[in-house]
């Protein structure tokens, strides 16, 4: 039971940055309905910028700020660059361009920074709290993660449903003509889009950078997990991408935990053909949705 | 106010428009009739910027607009209420009035969802439901309402009868009428239901397979037989 506890626990932090790369790839979807599979390569390639910051300044939270606004540009870039020319042809030939990309962005990073894994310093200590005479499989940096990624949804639903520029992404993401017949600049909130979600991105990849180590193919895992909580979550649907970032996270603590890590992206493969089979909209995606 | 030269639109070889010349003045209601296929939509899809024209010219305002795209057409005061009730039903109510006027001043923005409101009643009333909870009359309201809610000098109707009962699309098209006359304001239907837009207008426009068979006085066109006969099927 003990142990129980612990993997619970212990999963709750690699949930939370596997639901921020669920909720850009869902923000992806919302904006220009295909799913980004550049994503984590965009979210690496920011984090090693993040690692550059702080390796010259020491400075964690400049670090972060320069990889959000690092990341919000790249997905600017991608949409111009690769998804803008392709979608206007054919919506299957940008999803495979995003793998592109994806290569292109690992190959690049391993040119810059190379291909040795490198380690990521917390900005406060990753060892697990001592609480009632024993130690806690948390730390005071998942408590960190945890309070950031909370903050970043709570901003991102507010951003959603209390402003005008919220108001015209998602009348742009349900029905683009009428958005521009009533004076939406849809092109606009696309490219915000992508850049939120590049932002919300580099956001999950320099908080889980500490976890283990960072190398130009070290959060490809990272893709087959948020893809799998975005699926199971609608695929449109923020709330869900969190519900089932988080609960991936505890799946893959408990499976690591009792049997092996290995096993922990077969889990969630079944878990997602187990969502596909039965219940082809996702758990919060309303029918249709996923129709392109 | 809105006036068409010579309009022409194609898709692949397909002339939907062949040469049509269209005015519609302020303060009154201009119905463009005629059967399905007779290029009523294409037309109002030309106008708000949907398609873009081969040849002619669409003029607002005095200022040649044909070929901008919609989203300007729009902040320059030409809205379409596109055919199918056009809502978002995800949406609550007063978002999607909300929506239709985003770009304009807060201050600007409150007249007109006053206005609005004053109008249709029954939006105030469900502001904070979600549009798929109303029925296909109240649906069409707001989606009259969010296209007013760009203050329009020149609103566009495309089919509003679509789908709804008679009572309540002469209900709707009085109402619009009003509007019209009370606020100098232009309109242009497109309709199917020769009767009831015929009804509403002062001039009618008959157009069959992207060509203008005739227009006049809207009561002129009711009551010439012949014309009722060839192209409106009663």
């Amino acid at each position: 039971m003990t142990n129980f506890i612990d993997y619970l626990l212990g999963g709750f932090s690699n949930g939370a940055v596997i639901a921020l790369m669920a909720l850009a790839l869902v923000l992806v979807w919302r904006s220009t309905r295909m799913v980004n599979f550049a994503q984590v390569g965009q979210a690496m390639f920011t984090t090693y910028v993040a690692l550059t910051i702080q390796q010259s300044t020491g400075n964690w939270v400049l670090a972060l700020l320069v990889a959000i606004g690092a990341g919000a540009i790249l997905g600017v870039i991608v949409f111009f660059l690769v998804i803008r020319p392709v979608k206007n042809s054919d919506s299957t030939g940008a999803i495979i361009a995003t793998f592109g990309v994806l290569i292109a962005l690992q190959a690049g990073a391993g040119m810059i920074w190379g291909g040795d894994p490198r380690g990521f310093i917390p900005p406060v200590d990753n060892a697990g709290l001592e609480f009632a005479g024993r130690i806690w499989p948390i730390s005071p940096y998942d408590i960190l993660v945890l309070s950031a990624t909370a903050a970043l949804v709570i901003g991102l639903t507010l951003l959603f449903t209390k402003t005008s520029l919220g108001l015209s992404m998602r009348a742009s993401a349900f029905n683009p003509e009428v958005a521009r017949l009533s004076g939406v600049r849809v092109n606009r909130m696309l490219i915000s889009g992508w850049a939120i979600a590049g932002a919300t991105g580099a956001i999950g990849g320099v908080l889980i950078a500490p976890a283990s180590t960072i190398s130009p193919n070290s959060f490809d895992i990272l893709l087959v997990f948020a893809f799998t909580a975005a699926v199971i979550g609608g695929l449109d649907s923020l709330i869900g991408a969190v519900t089932f970032g988080i609960g991936t996270g505890l799946v893959i603590s408990l499976v690591s935990g009792y049997s092996d890590s290995g096993n922990a992206p077969i889990v969630a493969l079944v878990l997602l053909a187990l969502n596909l089979l039965l219940k082809p909209d996702g758990v919060f995606g309303h029918h249709g949705a996923r129709s392109v | 106010m809105l006036e068409t030269v010579d309009l022409c639109v194609s898709f692949g070889a397909v002339k939907a428009l062949s040469g049509m010349n269209l005015t519609v003045p302020r303060g009154e209601v201009t119905a463009v009739i005629g059967a399905n296929g007779a290029g009523k939509s294409t037309l109002m899809r030309a106008l708000a910027g949907l398609v873009t024209p081969q040849s002619g010219q669409v003029l607002f305002d005095g200022r040649s607009i044909a070929g901008n795209k919609p989203e300007d057409i729009v902040r320059n005061g030409l809205a379409l209420v596109p055919e199918g009730r056009s809502t978002i039903p995800e949406l609550t109510v007063e978002e999607n009035l909300r929506l239709g006027g985003l770009w304009r001043e807060k201050s600007d923005r409150g007249a007109s969802k006053n206005l609005v409101f004053d109008l249709f009643p029954i939006l105030g009333e469900r502001a904070s439901m979600r549009a798929d909870t109303l029925s296909g009359g109240e649906r069409q309201q707001l989606a009259i309402g969010r296209a007013l809610m760009s203050d329009p000098k020149c609103l566009l109707l495309d089919e509003p009868s679509l789908g709804l009962a008679p009572l309540i699309v002469t209900q709707i098209l009085e109402l619009v009428s009003r509007l019209a006359k009370e606020t100098n304001l232009a309109v242009l239907l497109v309709e199917q239901n020769a009767v009831t837009a015929l009804r509403v207008a002062t001039t009618g426009v008959v157009l069959n397979l992207g060509e203008v068979v005739k227009s006049g006085p809207a009561h002129e066109i009711s009551s010439d037989e012949e014309l009722r006969h060839a192209y409106l099927g009663y």
